[in-house]
């Protein structure tokens, strides 16, 4: 019910808990009568009925009249009241009253104890009044009477008018006996008196009080005379047509309405009256200003000329009792909050009898006003903000204050603005934060203030739930990252059970039956990223999938060369078969390379052959460069294997395998056409098919023993001597062993069975590998340099990271400096020597590749990745990508440390007010509706 | 490592709750992770030196001389010190005593800026003090209190009253002498921040600006006061002043940059001036200052701040690319270019020769997006010493 709705726009727990250690300050007190409450109610609910709408309360309505007391009792008096007089005028809408009661519950939660004394003053306030109405009620003046039908709206009112009236009657006699009862009496009665005149404060009796021959002018006719002289408005008119005129006119019946409504209150705790005038002053000054003004001697001569008494110029002092009250509450509030509701009770009688004596009294009172308001002659403030706005002459002709914003002539009249209230006030805020501004009792500002309070809270809880949300939804953000993260894992993983391959290693030699693994290792055609995140990784995935090879273009190369190598097995066999009986001159070495091991899970024919033991001259062949790495791109039309020769390969051998392999190959595959050439300072022959797609396979012959004699080339020289006069080129012959191992790096360091976080990697290189092509600059950039880059970068980020996130990091690194002189180079995993993989690059190279790095990081960093990758930008995906998100952080950054700057102008706030209030509504009411949910 | 926190790294794990994939989670997932750029020092161990590194004696010499020159003569510094001493002192009186000044209450007065952190260069002979009023800063209160301190001062120092001037401006005010010039930085105490009124008062955002200003200079004097940053910072500066694509790094950012190179590194010990130097550049280079990068946040900020999103979109493709083609000129060995040792600063913007190397200057990268303006819109993070600012007299 309600407290749902108090929770919701006091909500935080922590100001609530304030807002609760408030309560039972102020219930101490009301403990004194309890039991008198417990007929009504608990303090709950009671509290709760009090608070509730019109509707709640006509419920309660029905105790109302007999437990009037109980119903209106607790600490919410003044609140109580209110919603009590609402209640019965049924003036307010229901949604209104929802709002007040908000208001003066945040009050509380303020813990302020300044605000406990405020409710203990109104009460005190309160009090008095009625105390003081009673003698009107006891004796009862007819004027007062004939004011009343004026105001009371409903008939509920006049019931309740009845009732409490007499139950006060009846204790205003014994009101020095009982206070604490009294007080309680006193409540209801205040109630009606607010329901007499809706928005008025308990001054306005007052007035009626003390002045009554002022409220019963009205009702006397205006008596025809010679001038037609308006009583209410106190001008006299030339003649009886301008009279009439006067009288429909809206002035006078403002001021008509006005006068039967009771003067207005003052604003200020103290003012001085003119009575002949009916204008009240501020302070004896503006009074002074008054009495010598040209308005009031005007007033003074008609008065003069008609006869009528004039009444001393000595000002009337208007809530004076005011002023006593606040002083008292003033001293409660030194005293204690706890007691607040019992001192209250007896100043209120105190003050009553004050004014319900005789005139010296009223004297008294005068005096003492008087002297307060001496008393209030402060120091004028903020004299520097007096601007003197001379003429020509150079003459002071008027000042402008700066801080108010307000304009005199009248030096005299500047020095009572820099003493003034309103600014003091406005220095107050403006300048020194710290002046002491007396606090002024009005009902209205306080009720500003506490609407003020309210709206601060609720701006702050505001922040609150945002922040809240935000974190929470960060929090939940990483779980969903992790969780594709993870997703992906295993859906790579799947992918890879999927298409199983032995165990990394040695790869086989030479298989010609076995399945041979899926062609590209390493990626999965269109490895699945589910949910790629940025756009930076967008369009590395569409630009990967636009270089990644077509299933037709891998068929093909796998064709010819799983053909190239079962040919070269069988030339394998066929020149061990033809050596074999002959000569046994290639003597097995010791060390064998280790790709022959795996040789025993060919077929048996091959097996028995090894048992045999005949060394073959051709001991294996691999698959080297793109095609072993799976770096193939579309358009690649050219792949390597190597044949590791049991001893130097020479040209001899060269010619007997190309002589031999086309046999093989019309064995192997006889539909299919090969076209085989030698290039023999490459020490390779070349095997091409004839059709559309034309692709070549080089075969490069190579022999371990170069390696091995080039390692110790220093001490064995004499070997060198022995090698025979046909040998091929010794560097190409090197070159492919740096190739083989190189493979072998590569498929060591991106094992497909295991998810390292190097998928982003091979994509990466494969993406590279395309830009080397593409861009001239980058084309001496050789493979196994930037492959070995890639990995080293990407390996050292320390983290997992996204495709586009990997590509960054590459051009970061080139961009810092990595292939620049002075940079530590990259050390080549392959070789015994340190050597800088990328060696082969000229200095001019270098520096051109980092120039285009540079760039190429710049480009990816705002956003137009797309641009290096040659490709066309990607549009956004349809959905909005956390708009509201972004938007949210970014407020949060600019605000640093001021969140609350905004609240600074009242004027526009207010207009802003109702909106943001119902904002503000509207969001804590979606953001617990997503708490809610999102539990 | 400590101060690079960027946002939402290295924090999570034990999150995983049971719970349903929320509406609004779905599609738009996180978008931006910002993490750290490439950094050789950070991974060293990946890169092991093919060769030995060069030797650079030669350049350590000549930053160390640099700074040398770009450091304070002792005539200076004795200007500046008797300068902020007496307006300090003036300034603790008008503290303790106001007498009968009343224009605005001073709560305190601290020394900030370049003076405070030992990081001042010869020939700007200017100090920085911040003033927290305990009243709202209205520009008529500034004004009053720089004439009180002024007069005040010429009162004490009777010979120095022609030569003493006092401007105000829309930070405070300076007081100058013939030798050396204390801006007086205005700022009031946070509660009063919320209160401003832009017609009347200071600037908010230069308020909190120097309020930044006294925690960055906290900052300073408890995490970077050795002495090889301080020399590396002058260093910076002196390199901001004079290539006009290093414009946009303020102040603090150098500080920071100038900190992080030197002491962010496996070991914690101070890195070398010469691999100090060359790193910043490396750093900005790789785009440790782009939009996407982990960057620095700022430490003296709540929420992570990265410094660097003070600068726009199109300043920080200027930084990086200027940082670019100077790390490529000075790995072709023009350090004494960079240094202003030789030539003047048109390596940043023209093609020059090393060695019969090209090196060729970059281009922008950043383009205005046709339709959204640029999302520059972060906090401006003035600093407290920044360019010499106009004056405004009234």
């Amino acid at each position: 019910m309600y407290w749902s709705g108090l929770s919701a726009a006091a909500n935080a727990a922590a100001a609530y808990q304030t807002g609760q250690t408030g309560y039972p300050v102020g219930h101490t007190p009301t403990g004194t009568y309890t039991t008198q409450r417990a007929a009504g109610s608990t303090y709950d609910t009671g509290y709760q009925t009090a608070a509730a709408a019109a509707a709640t309360h006509s419920t309660a309505a029905g105790t109302y009249p007999s437990a009037a007391a109980s119903a209106t009792y607790d600490y919410g008096y003044g609140r109580t009241t209110q919603t009590a007089a609402a209640a019965a005028a049924a003036a307010y809408d229901s949604s209104k009253t929802y709002y007040a009661q908000p208001s003066t519950a945040t009050a509380y939660t303020g813990a302020d104890t300044h605000y406990h004394n405020k409710t203990a003053y109104t009460n005190a306030g309160a009090y008095t009044t009625t105390s003081r109405q009673t003698t009107p009620v006891v004796t009862p003046k007819t004027s007062y009477t004939s004011t009343y039908p004026g105001a009371a709206a409903a008939a509920a009112t006049a019931t309740y008018n009845t009732s409490p009236y007499a139950v006060q009657t009846t204790t205003a006699n014994k009101a020095t006996a009982l206070p604490v009862y009294m007080q309680q009496t006193s409540q209801p009665a205040t109630a009606v008196a607010a329901v007499k005149t809706p928005g008025n404060t308990w001054q306005t009796f007052k007035k009626q009080g003390t002045v009554p021959n002022k409220t019963q002018k009205p009702k006397a006719p205006p008596k025809p005379q010679q001038l037609h002289y308006c009583d209410v408005c106190k001008i006299s008119c030339a003649g009886p047509q301008t009279y009439r005129e006067h009288l429909e006119g809206q002035k006078h019946k403002k001021k008509e309405a006005a006068a039967k409504a009771g003067p207005t209150p003052s604003r200020h705790g103290a003012s001085l009256r003119c009575e002949l005038c009916d204008v009240t002053c501020t302070g004896a000054d503006a009074y002074a200003a008054h009495i010598r003004g040209a308005k009031h001697q005007k007033v003074v001569k008609l008065h003069q000329k008609l006869g009528k008494p004039i009444p001393s110029t000595d000002p009337v002092v208007v809530g004076g009792t005011t002023k006593t009250s606040t002083t008292t509450a003033g001293t409660a509030v030194g005293a204690k909050t706890t007691t607040s509701g019992t001192t209250a009770a007896p100043t209120g009688t105190l003050a009553a009898t004050t004014t319900t004596t005789t005139s010296d009294g009223k004297k008294d009172d005068l005096k003492e006003d008087l002297l307060d308001l001496k008393e209030k002659d402060v120091e004028p403030v903020g004299q520097e903000y007096i601007e003197e706005i001379k003429n020509e002459e150079g003459k002071v002709i008027s000042f402008n204050c700066k801080l108010c914003e307000c304009r005199f002539n009248d030096p005299n009249a500047k020095e009572m603005h820099m003493k003034g209230r309103r600014h003091r006030l406005q220095y107050k805020k403006k300048v020194n934060p710290e002046l002491v501004v007396e606090v002024k009792p009005s009902l209205r500002q306080r009720k500003l203030q506490e609407e003020k309070l309210r709206r601060q809270q609720l701006r702050e809880e505001m922040w609150r739930r945002r922040e809240e949300e935000r974190l929470l939804e960060e929090e939940e953000r990483w779980y969903w990252e992790e969780r594709r993260r993870y997703e992906e894992e295993c859906e790579y993983l799947d992918w890879c059970r999927r298409y199983p391959r032995g165990p990394p290693g040695p790869p086989p030699m030479m298989p010609p039956g076995m399945p041979r693994p899926p062609f590209m290792p390493g990626m999965p055609p269109m490895m699945p990223m589910r949910r790629p995140d940025s756009s930076d990784d967008r369009h590395v995935l569409a630009k990967h999938a636009e270089i990644y090879p077509k299933e037709e273009e891998l068929g093909a190369i796998q064709k010819i060369v799983s053909n190239t190598e079962k040919a070269l097995k069988m030339v394998s066999d066929y020149l061990a078969e033809v050596d074999a009986p002959k000569e046994q001159h290639i003597k097995p070495k010791a060390k064998k390379e280790k790709e022959e091991v795996p040789k025993d899970d060919d077929d048996k024919k091959d097996g028995d052959k090894k048992e045999d033991g005949p060394p073959r001259m051709l001991k294996g062949v691999m698959r080297v460069g793109i095609l072993a790495k799976g770096l193939l791109l579309r358009g690649d039309a050219s792949v390597q294997l190597v044949v590791l020769c049991g001893d130097k390969p020479t040209r001899t051998l060269l010619d007997r395998v190309a002589d031999n392999l086309p046999k093989q190959l019309a064995v192997v595959a006889p539909e299919d056409k090969y076209d085989i050439q030698r290039v023999v300072e490459e020490a390779a022959l070349v095997v091409q098919n004839i059709g559309e797609q034309r692709i070549s396979v080089n075969v490069t012959l190579t022999s371990p023993i170069m390696r091995e004699q080039l390692l110790h080339d220093g001490d064995s020289q004499v070997t060198a001597v022995k090698d025979p006069p046909d040998v091929l080129d010794k560097q190409k012959c090197l070159d492919a062993l740096a190739a083989l191992r190189h493979a072998k790096w590569f498929q060591h360091t991106f094992p497909q069975a295991r998810a390292n976080g190097l998928q982003s990697c091979v994509m990466v290189i494969r993406i590279l590998r395309d830009l080397c092509q593409r861009v001239p600059t980058w084309g001496p950039l050789n493979s196994w340099a930037m492959e070995l880059m890639c990995e080293k970068v990407i390996a050292s980020a320390g983290q997992h990271l996204s495709p586009g996130d990997a590509l960054r990091r590459v051009f970061e690194a080139l961009a810092s400096g990595l292939l620049l002189p002075g940079s530590p180079g990259l050390l080549d995993p392959c070789e015994k020597d340190p050597i800088d993989a990328a060696s082969p690059l000229s200095a001019q190279e270098r520096e051109d590749i980092t120039a285009s790095a540079q760039h190429a990081l710049r480009l990816i960093a705002f956003r137009q990745i797309h641009k290096v990758l040659g490709m066309d930008p990607i549009p956004p995906p349809k959905f909005q990508r956390g708009g509201r998100f972004t938007r949210k952080r970014r407020r949060d950054n600019s605000t640093g440390e001021g969140n609350d700057s905004e609240g600074g102008d009242g004027k526009k706030d207010k207009k802003e007010d109702e909106d943001s209030k119902m904002d503000m509504d509207k969001d804590t009411n979606s953001s617990k509706h997503l708490m809610v949910e999102g539990h | 490592m400590v101060m690079t926190r960027g946002r939402g790294r290295g924090m999570r794990g034990g999150m995983i709750r049971p719970m349903g994939p929320g509406p609004h989670f779905g599609p738009k997932m996180k978008q931006f992770v910002p993490r750290l750029p490439f950094d050789m020092v950070l991974c060293e161990s990946a890169f092991p030196r093919v060769k030995a590194a060069p030797d650079e004696s030669a350049f350590t010499q000549a930053l160390l001389k640099r700074n040398a020159d770009l450091s304070p003569t002792p005539a200076e510094q004795a200007a500046v010190l008797n300068l902020v001493t007496k307006i300090q002192a003036v300034m603790d009186n008008l503290i303790v005593d106001p007498g009968n000044f009343d224009a605005c209450q001073i709560e305190e007065v601290r020394q900030v800026g370049s003076y405070k952190k030992g990081t001042m260069m010869t020939g700007h002979n200017v100090a920085d003090i911040v003033v927290i009023l305990k009243t709202l800063p209205t520009k008529e209160a500034v004004e009053a209190l720089g004439k009180k301190v002024c007069d005040d001062l010429r009162a004490q120092e009777p010979q120095e009253v022609l030569v003493l001037t006092m401007l105000p401006n829309d930070r405070g005010f300076e007081i100058s002498n013939s030798e050396a010039t204390v801006r007086v930085l205005v700022t009031t105490i946070h509660q009063n921040l919320r209160k401003l009124d832009p017609e009347l008062h200071l600037d908010q955002k230069i308020l909190q600006s120097h309020l930044a200003a006294i925690r960055h200079s906290r900052w300073f004097e408890e995490n970077a006061h050795h002495s090889t940053i301080k020399v590396l910072i002058r260093l910076l500066r002196d390199l901001r002043g004079r290539f006009e694509g290093f414009e946009p790094l303020s102040p603090w950012m150098l500080d920071l940059l100038a900190h992080y190179a030197i002491l962010n590194n496996p070991s914690r010990q101070a890195l070398p001036i010469n691999s100090a130097f060359r790193r910043c550049l490396q750093l900005l280079a790789a785009g440790l200052f782009l939009p996407g990068s982990a960057g620095i946040s700022d430490p003296c900020e709540g929420g992570n701040i990265r410094v660097h999103t003070a600068m726009t979109l199109e300043q920080q493709d200027l930084v990086c690319l200027t940082a670019q083609t100077l790390l490529r000129v000075l790995s072709h060995g023009g350090y004494k270019q960079i240094l202003g040792l030789e030539g003047n600063s048109s390596i940043a913007s023209e093609m020059s020769v090393w060695d019969g190397v090209v090196v060729s200057a970059l281009e922008k990268a950043y383009e205005k997006p046709p339709e959204r303006p640029p999302q520059d819109d972060d906090t401006d993070n003035m600093d407290a010493d920044d360019d010499p600012m106009e004056t405004t007299d009234n």
